[in-house]
C-alpha cells in the first residue's frame, strides 16, 4: 500500500515544485543577472558608435558596425587564424586523443600515466604559455634544440606567421589532447568487457575488435567531444596572450583576441567589438545546440 | 613478437609523456636555475645548481623585472586565494540547491537544462564586456565582487551539472523514507541527501577552485590593480616585457600552478562527468 493517498501525494507534490523553484532562485539570479541581462545589454551596444575612450555620447548606427567588419582586414584574418585550428588544432586532438587511450590501455602502470597526462589540461593557461614561451625562444629555446638534434636549422617560431600559428596550434593540441583522452578513455572503460570478449571468440583479431566492436560503440561520445572541442576553440585566448601576443603582425589573432584588443586593449570600442561579440554568441549558440541535441539528456537526467 | 610489440608500445608510451611533461619540467626545472643558466647553448636540462634565488627575488639582478620575485607576489596571492575560495563556497551552495531541485522535482525540465549548458559553454569575452560596462556603473572594476560574480558564470553550470548526476545516483527512497518519518523537504536535503554525496561536494568545490585560480580573460578585463589581481594576471603582465626574467617568472608560474595540479589529481575521478555532461560516468 502507498504511504500516501491519491489527494495527500498531490498536495506533497505540489509543495515539491514550490521547494524547487525556491533552491532555483540562487542560480536563476546568477544566470540571470551575469549572462542574460549582460548579452541583452550588449546586443544592444552593438548598434551604438560607442567608445568609453572617448567622451562623444553613444550615437545609434544601426547596423554599422556590422558592415564595418566585412570590410575590417584584420577581422577576417582572425577569422581565417580561428578556422586554422579547428581544421588543424581539433582534428589532430581527436586522432591523438583516441590513439592514446588505445594505447594505454591494459598498460603497466596506466593509472600514474593517465594523471601524468592530465597535468597539461589542469595547469593554468597562464602558466603553460609562460612554458611554451620559453621552448620557442628563437636562441635557446629547447624546441629548436630538439630540431637541431635532428638536423633542422633553428626555427623563428614566435617571428614568422607559419611557424607562430603552428606555434599556437602544437600548444592547443598539447593542452586539449589530455581532455580528449580522457574522455574517450572513460568510454572505452564502459564499453562492456563481453561485448568484445564475444567477438574475440568469435576469431575477431585484436584490432580487428577495436576496429569494429569498440570505435562504432564509442562514436556517439565522439561526437560529444568534437563539439565541445570546437566551441572552445573559438574561444582560444590565453595561450595567444601569452605565447604570441597576437603576433608577429596579426598573424596569430585568434577571433577573441581581436575582440579583446578592439574592446579593451587598444581602443574600449565597446560598440564595436560587441557586434564582433554576436556574431561569436551566434556561432557558438548554434554548435551548443547542436551539442545538446546530441547528448540525449533526456536519458542521462531521467526527465 | 611478443616482445617488440611491447618494445615498440613502451617507446610510444614514453615519447607520449615526453611531449606532454616536458614543458612543465622545463618550468619547473628554471624556477630553481641560477642566472647564468636561463639562456644557455645547448639549453640547461638539469641545474648544475639548484637555487631558490628565484623565489627570494635574489637572482637576475640585471633583469628589467626582477620585480617577478616572490616578495611582490603576496598580494596576487591573496585575492587568488579569497576569490577561489569564495568562488568555490558560494558555487557548491547554488550548484547544490540548484542541482537538487532539477534532479529530484524536474524543474524546469529540458529547457533548463540546455539554458545551463549553454551558459557553460559561452565565450567569455563575450561577457566580459558588458560585464565591464555593468560593473563600472557599479562601482565593482577592481574588486573582489567583480571576480567572485563574473567567475561563478563559469563554475556554477559546471558544479550543477557534476552534481545531478550525483544526486541522480542515490535512489529516491532514501528521500521517500525520509518524508515519511515525517521530515521535511529541506530537513531530508540536509540531513540525508547532503551527507551522502560529501565526495561530489568536495569534488565540486575542488573543480571550482581550480577553475577560479586559473581563470585569466575575465580577470584581465574587470580589474585593473593588485588591489583584486589574481595570480594569473601578475604573471601575464611580466610576459610582454621585454627581457623576460625567466627564473623568477617561471618561480612564480610554479607558485600558480602547485596547488592546481595538486588539486586536480584529488579531483580528477569527477571531472568526466562535468567535462561531458554525464555523457560518461568515468
Amino acid at each position: 500500500m502507498p504511504p500516501f493517498t491519491k489527494t495527500e501525494s498531490m498536495k506533497i507534490k505540489r509543495r515539491f515544485k514550490t521547494v524547487g523553484f525556491v533552491m532555483l532562485i540562487p542560480l536563476f539570479s546568477v544566470l540571470l543577472g551575469l549572462t542574460l541581462y549582460p548579452f541583452g545589454y550588449m546586443v544592444y551596444m552593438s548598434f551604438f558608435r560607442y567608445s568609453l575612450a572617448s567622451w562623444e555620447r553613444p550615437q545609434f548606427i544601426g547596423l554599422g558596425n556590422y558592415r564595418d567588419i566585412l570590410s575590417d582586414r584584420t577581422a577576417t584574418s582572425s577569422v581565417d587564424f580561428t578556422l586554422l585550428l579547428l581544421a588543424v588544432a581539433v582534428p589532430l586532438e581527436i586522432v591523438l586523443g583516441l590513439l592514446i587511450a588505445f594505447l594505454l590501455r591494459d598498460t603497466f602502470g596506466e593509472r600514474v600515466f593517465r594523471s601524468a597526462i592530465l597535468i597539461p589540461m589542469m595547469v593554468p593557461a597562464v602558466v603553460a604559455g609562460i612554458a611554451w614561451k620559453m621552448l620557442y625562444n628563437f636562441e635557446f629555446g629547447p624546441a629548436n634544440y630538439f630540431l637541431s638534434l635532428l638536423g633542422s636549422p633553428k626555427v623563428s617560431w614566435l617571428g614568422t606567421q607559419l611557424f607562430s600559428r603552428l606555434g599556437v596550434i602544437l600548444v592547443d593540441v598539447w593542452q586539449w589532447t589530455p581532455f580528449v583522452f580522457l574522455v574517450l578513455y572513460a568510454g572505452l572503460q564502459s564499453i562492456p568487457r563481453d561485448v568484445v570478449e564475444a567477438g574475440l571468440v568469435d576469431g575477431a583479431s585484436g584490432f580487428s575488435a577495436m576496429r569494429y566492436i569498440e570505435l562504432p560503440l564509442l562514436r556517439p561520445l565522439l561526437f560529444v567531444v568534437l563539439i565541445i572541442r570546437v566551441i572552445d576553440a573559438l574561444k582560444i585566448f590565453d595561450i595567444v596572450y601569452m605565447v604570441t601576443f597576437g603576433g608577429p603582425g596579426s598573424s596569430t589573432h585568434s577571433y577573441s583576441f581581436y575582440i579583446y584588443k578592439v574592446g579593451v586593449s587598444f581602443g574600449w570600442d565597446v560598440g564595436y567589438a560587441s557586434a564582433l561579440s554576436v556574431l561569436l554568441l551566434v556561432a557558438v549558440a548554434l554548435l551548443t545546440n547542436l551539442l545538446i541535441r546530441t547528448l540525449r539528456l533526456k536519458e542521462t537526467l531521467e526527465l | 613478437m611478443s616482445w617488440l610489440k611491447s618494445t615498440v608500445k613502451g617507446v610510444l608510451v614514453a615519447l607520449v609523456l615526453f611531449f606532454f611533461l616536458f614543458p612543465v619540467y622545463w618550468l619547473v626545472t628554471t624556477a630553481f636555475k641560477k642566472s647564468e643558466e636561463w639562456f644557455t647553448w645547448p639549453p640547461t636540462f638539469w641545474p648544475s645548481s639548484w637555487t631558490l634565488g628565484n623565489f627570494l627575488g635574489l637572482e637576475g639582478g640585471f633583469f628589467g623585472s626582477v620585480t617577478t620575485a616572490i616578495t611582490t607576489i603576496t598580494p596576487y596571492l591573496r585575492n587568488s586565494i579569497v576569490v577561489a575560495l569564495f568562488v568555490a563556497l558560494l558555487s557548491t551552495v547554488i550548484s547544490a540547491l540548484a542541482a537538487y531541485a532539477i534532479s529530484r522535482f524536474k524543474v524546469g525540465g529540458m529547457q533548463l537544462v540546455s539554458w545551463i549548458i549553454s551558459v557553460r559553454m559561452l565565450p567569455p569575452i563575450a561577457s566580459a564586456l558588458p560585464l565591464y560596462v555593468i560593473f563600472s556603473r557599479l562601482g565593482l572594476i577592481n574588486t573582489w565582487w567583480a571576480l567572485i560574480l563574473s567567475h561563478l558564470v563559469i563554475t556554477t553550470p559546471f558544479s550543477t551539472w557534476i552534481l545531478i548526476t550525483f544526486f541522480n545516483e542515490i535512489p529516491r527512497e532514501l528521500d521517500e523514507a525520509a518524508f515519511v518519518d515525517g521530515a521535511g523537504v529541506w530537513q531530508s536535503f540536509f540531513t540525508v541527501i547532503l551527507p551522502l554525496t560529501s565526495p561530489g561536494l568536495a569534488a565540486v568545490a575542488t573543480l571550482a577552485f581550480i577553475q577560479s585560480w586559473g581563470e585569466f580573460l575575465l580577470s584581465l578585463v574587470l580589474t585593473t590593480g593588485k588591489e583584486a589581481q589574481t595570480l594569473p594576471l601578475y604573471l601575464g603582465r611580466f610576459i610582454t616585457g621585454w627581457r623576460i626574467a625567466w627564473g623568477p617568472l617561471s618561480a612564480a608560474g610554479l607558485v600558480t600552478m602547485l596547488p592546481v595540479v595538486v588539486f586536480s589529481l584529488l579531483a580528477q575521478r569527477y571531472l568526466v562527468r562535468g567535462l561531458t555532461f554525464g555523457a560518461v560516468k568515468g
